[in-house]
């Protein structure tokens, strides 16, 4: 009985290494992925795995990359900047590995980004700090529209279209609001405004009336907003209608997610927001929308929409650059002109920046609908 | 005019809020002279089970508010079995570790049977508030008001005009003379475990229209509660609500006038300079020395 055992075990094992044997003569080139496949992130880095293996797919079936399959080897990131290092420099242990796609949270980019310099090869990105392609890191090149351009887009839209210029302000005390505030009051101010109101508050207040009086009093017109919290944002927007306050309203991401729209309500109802990713933006969106929702039975979201694009850009640079070499590819990223992808048109800067706008999207009545595309040239 | 009575009324919404946690915070620290650091997690849990009988499972919202209150009940026993009662021989230390252990272990879990995102609730009351003047009154901060004055009375009533509080009064002052005269002890300290239970989860039911409904919902507001009952003397009733109600006045007018981003930090002020000067709070405990 046992050596029968033993037979069918190493059928088995010869099966397996001549499975491995054929995997190998197709010879796949593999792309290294750290994502949150665990964690606080966990949902998010489902969203980021799919749009890779989507894009992955796509290439595939169009013949790969130099003639070879695309082959994404990913790693858990557990959504902690230890779990990022550990989970890269496995990666980058395989020099068989040309390219990566890193992480969407760009403090797990910070704690990554010396070993990507270390090793010398591409790490395409999704964090949106602006420092991290200005820090002089030539291998980051990033997906998202940096943090910079959404202050710039939100002071544009309600300035030029929505027409106003009686500005209030209203951000969370925290990292992300300072900062968005900050590149806010910056944005205002080349379009030549002094804000009537620039007002903090900490995050997890149970109470807004006194913001939501201060910016009554104000006389505001229109108010731009980094709230970081869903909760704290419902609650602002109801006092803010139960004190008869009714300005245009131009907010951060934040204001357009699932929770947001839940959370308030009819509070929030046509207020705009900023977002990187909307399926109706452009064509090439609304086609990996509906590919996706066919793959996933779900919507996608921004998790999915950078790694797809990131995936497609990184394999058409190969591409172009015919080599696998690490400087040959990040010069042909760099020469990305003109590429449309889902999260809109790429135009690589010195920096490894892709995008530069953000789109601008109404929320009608709950629901979200596409407003307009605004880009910059620098 | 209108500018001060809307932070006035405000102030005394979300001051109501903290004195009805505060009030079950002074429960058990009258019964068992410790600090129960999971009160703020009751009122989480109470406003989670509201969601998922009300929202999930369709209930209707009373019964739903009934179902709630009583799981709290059963779970304040539990709560007491698991957390209290294996420690009642030790110092009041390991207990309130244990209380700030099972505050973390409530939250967790919660988060790990319904995920990070926020909920909300609607309000018992289908009109959102109505306006006199230029003030706006948030009918779901009137009806916070109203319970909390009702529960006040009920708790001053039951501990000092009924057997059975009197009992519970006894047995916080002393445990060993109190059981000397025939007081069941374990019983006493039970009941009043399933009460603050049922008054936390209360206070969540009624807060989660206003705040929404998050993990750390219970704990941001225990925080102020606890705060609210020092400034008003821990181990009485009237200043639990008397200390509730001043710290949210005085955080909402302070945050008005002199800075939003510092607003919590005016509540911690009054209660640093309550612990310097007054550390016995406003009205004090009337058995200053407890063996």
């Amino acid at each position: 009985m046992r050596s029968v055992a033993r037979a069918a075990l190493g059928a088995l094992a010869a099966a397996l290494m001549v499975a491995a044997t054929n995997a190998q003569a197709a010879d796949p080139i593999k792309i290294g992925m750290v994502a949150p496949l665990t964690g606080p992130g966990a949902e998010s880095g489902r969203f980021q795995t799919q749009g890779a293996k989507l894009a992955a797919e796509e290439i595939n079936k169009a013949g790969g990359v130099l003639g070879r399959p695309l082959e994404l080897v990913i790693e858990d990131d557990q959504t902690t900047n230890p779990g990022v290092v550990l989970a890269f420099s496995k990666l980058a242990g395989d020099a068989d590995i040309p390219a990566f796609l890193g992480p969407i949270r760009s403090t797990q980019i910070h704690a990554m980004a010396p070993d990507a310099l270390k090793l010398g090869k591409p790490v395409m990105i999704g964090g949106t700090d602006p420092a991290l392609t200005h820090m002089g890191n030539p291998w980051l090149f990033r997906f998202r529209p940096n943090d910079s351009y959404s202050a710039r887009v939100i002071a544009d839209f309600g300035v030029k279209t929505l027409g106003k210029k009686k500005w209030a302000i209203v951000h969370s005390t925290d990292a992300f609001g300072t900062a968005g505030m900050k590149n806010l009051v910056e944005a205002l101010k080349g379009q030549g405004i002094e804000p009537a109101l620039v007002q903090g508050y900490p995050n997890n207040s149970q109470d807004f009336t006194p913001v939501a009086l201060a910016v009554k009093q104000s006389g505001a017109d229109v108010m731009g907003t980094y709230m970081t919290f869903e909760p704290d944002q419902g609650i602002f927007a109801k006092q803010l209608r139960q004190l008869g306050v009714t300005l245009s309203w131009v907010g951060s991401p934040t204001t357009v997610t699932t929770t947001a729209l839940k959370l308030a309500g009819p509070a929030l109802y046509g207020s705009y927001a900023v977002v990187d990713f909307n399926r109706d933006s452009n064509p090439t969106a609304k086609e990996f929308a509906a590919k996706y929702e066919a793959a996933y039975k779900s919507p996608p979201d921004i998790f999915a929409s950078w790694s797809y694009d990131a995936l497609h850009v990184l394999a058409n640079a190969i591409g172009s650059a015919k080599s696998l070499d690490p400087e040959k590819v990040r010069q042909a990223i760099l020469a990305v002109k003109g590429y449309q992808g889902a999260e809109g048109t790429y135009n690589f800067d010195k920096n490894g920046d892709g995008l530069h706008g953000y789109n601008i999207v109404k929320n009608n009545d709950g629901t979200v609908v596409f407003d307009k595309h605004i880009d910059f040239d620098d | 005019m209108g500018f001060n009575l809307q932070l006035l009324f405000t102030g005394v919404g979300v001051g109501s809020i903290y004195a009805l946690v505060a009030l079950g915070f002074v429960l058990i620290y009258r019964a068992t002279n410790v600090v129960n650091f999971a009160q703020g997690d009751f009122a989480m849990l109470g406003a989670f089970a509201m969601v998922v009988l009300a929202i999930d499972f369709e209930l209707p919202y009373g019964l739903s508010i009934i179902i709630t209150l009583v799981l709290l009940v059963g779970f304040g026993a539990l709560f007491n079995l698991g957390v209290y009662y294996p420690l009642r021989r030790r110092s009041f230390l390991p207990v309130i570790i244990s209380t700030i252990g099972a505050s973390i272990l409530l939250e967790n879990g919660v988060l790990a049977a319904y995920g990070p995102r926020p909920q909300s609730l609607p309000s018992m009351i289908a009109v959102p508030g109505f306006s006199i003047g230029e003030v706006f009154f948030d009918t779901q901060y009137v009806v916070i008001l109203v319970v909390t004055v009702v529960m006040v009375a009920l708790q001053y009533i039951f501990f000092e005009r009924t057997l059975i509080g009197k009992k519970m009064q006894a047995t916080s002052q002393d445990k060993e003379m109190a059981s000397l005269l025939g007081i069941p002890v374990a019983l006493m300290i039970m009941i009043t475990f399933m009460y603050s239970a049922l008054l936390g989860g209360l206070a969540g039911v009624l807060v989660a229209p206003v705040l929404f409904v998050t993990v750390g919902m219970g704990s941001s507001i225990a925080l102020k509660a606890f705060a609210a009952s020092i400034i008003g003397g821990f181990g009485d009733v009237t200043g639990a609500i008397i200390g509730g109600l001043a710290l949210g006045v005085i955080e909402t007018f302070g945050a008005a006038y002199v800075s939003v981003p510092y607003k919590d930090a005016f509540a911690f002020l009054v209660l640093f300079v309550f612990l310097l000067l007054r550390p016995q709070g406003i009205f004090g405990e009337r058995i200053a020395e407890k063996a």
